[in-house]
């Protein structure tokens, strides 16, 4: 379990998030949706460490070296193969080649296994660093737009990867997405960021379907539309 | 043709005296390329990728060094090597060590703001990647460097660009003595003065030619190949 505690974040006395109160339950999925500067990325960059808070903390049951995985918005492809770029995460397992193969493999990039991951497109980066967090088992994703520059083929796969690895470790996950299609399909609950603050959070269904907040109804209705 | 013919006559005739001064010229500026990169490599690593109070206030400093006009690097090398200065007694002044010196205090600020530009912004991009996956601070550091190992050649070769073609500084520390401290750029602009143009348009065509190749050089390893 994740507890978010008083969290507020400024920058140059401006505040970008202010999350009093948020609780993430173990092995269940949550979508993060809003508008461009609603607090998303401020929220998951909180989670993992990244950035420190201005006040408030997080207190998460997901500790240890790599029990957290995080993927940036835009994740760099570092100028060594594919391959490399995937055994990197997983330098101590001895079996690793085998390990990153299979994980390369669960997001369809296995014909560039041996390509310099530094010339590949967004998308594809996007696919190698989705399969660098899941080559190894963790206990909490943080996957920051995972499929935003990802071709439909390609979202199919990573979403596919990602239902099957939380199949099989049961670990916890939060996504942003400005897809509530995206959240209805993979998520169990959505929050619903504006201006850094939570305007909704609920189930999936209830809160996609049947918004009660102003700002998600009118989110939302772009959707519908 | 014969102002060519005088040039390769002096260039690779029986008298050395060209050869030793761009032999000393290249010396000198390989001496000050090294120190200037064991102080200022660091120094640009910690400037831009650690943030730590004062920090604003040293890159506008560093920054401000790197425009340093070279005779005030010169001038300050000459009053401390000088013999009234706090190091007169090392005795170094009209040496190839004073240039050196003088080199080094103008090139490390340039070395230092170029390395820390390049790899602040390469170190944004990879630590967040990296501590994603769960790799310590040190390893993400190792992969930014590694990442920006072509940049740091082109920002080495910047260095030596300017070292090899600076004139003020080396004239007030090393003095232009002859079969001492007299390099290319020392001896183009005597040669000059003293009416004795085809030296100067020697050493000038060699100095031109050191600096396209550094300048090739220097395009080759910063661009980015083609994605």
């Amino acid at each position: 379990m994740i507890q978010v505690l008083g969290v507020r974040k400024e920058y140059t006395g401006r505040c970008v998030l202010d999350v009093p109160s948020l609780c993430f339950e173990q092995g269940k999925r949550y979508a993060l949706l809003g508008a461009n500067g609603s607090g998303k990325s401020t929220l998951l960059k909180i989670l993992a460490g990244i950035i420190k808070p201005t006040e408030g903390t997080v207190q998460s049951e997901a500790a240890g070296k790599n029990a957290v995985g995080y993927m940036p918005q835009k994740p760099y492809g570092f100028s060594f193969s594919v391959l490399r770029n995937v055994t990197m995460a997983i330098d101590a397992c001895p079996n690793r080649k085998e390990i990153a193969k299979s994980a390369i493999g669960a997001v369809g990039m296995s014909t560039l296994i041996n390509a310099d991951a530094s010339k590949l497109s967004g998308g594809e980066t996007q696919r190698i660093a989705f399969a660098r967090i899941i080559a190894i088992q963790r206990k909490l994703l943080l996957l920051d737009e995972p499929t935003a520059s990802t071709d439909l083929n390609g979202i199919d796969l990573l979403e596919k990867a990602l239902l099957n690895y939380c199949g099989e470790t049961g670990c916890t996950v939060i996504f942003a997405t400005h897809s509530p299609a995206q959240a209805m399909r993979l998520a169990n609950q959505v929050i619903f960021l504006q201006q850094g603050l939570i305007a909704e959070h609920g189930e999936s269904k209830q809160v996609l379907h049947e918004p009660q907040s102003k700002a998600a109804q009118a989110f939302l209705n772009h959707w519908k539309l | 043709m014969q102002a060519v013919n005088d040039v390769a006559g002096l260039l690779f005739g029986p008298d050395d005296e060209l050869r030793k001064i761009i032999w000393l010229t290249l010396r000198m500026s390989f001496f000050s390329v090294l120190i200037s990169s064991a102080v200022g490599i660091p120094f640009g690593v910690i400037l831009g990728c650690l943030k730590f109070p004062g920090r604003g206030l040293v890159i506008r400093v560093t920054t401000t060094l790197m425009g340093m006009p070279p005779v005030v690097g010169g001038l300050i090398v000459f009053l401390i090597l000088s013999n009234s200065g706090p190091l007169g007694h090392l005795r170094l002044l009209y040496s190839l060590e004073a240039m050196v010196t003088a080199q080094v205090v103008l090139i490390t600020p340039i070395i230092t703001g170029l390395t820390a530009n390049t790899v602040g912004v390469r170190y944004k991009q990879v630590a967040e990647t990296a501590r994603g996956i769960g790799l310590s601070p040190s390893k993400s550091l190792s992969y930014t460097l590694f990442e920006c190992r072509r940049q740091m050649i082109a920002v080495l070769l910047t260095g030596f660009g300017r070292a090899i073609a600076e004139v003020g500084a080396v004239q007030i520390a090393g003095g232009n003595i002859q079969h001492k401290t007299r390099v290319m750029t020392t001896t183009i602009m005597m040669a000059t003065n003293m009416g004795r143009f085809n030296t100067a348009v020697a050493l000038g065509g060699v100095l031109l030619l050191i600096a396209f190749l550094i300048n090739g050089f220097a395009h080759f390893f910063s661009k980015e190949e083609d994605a």
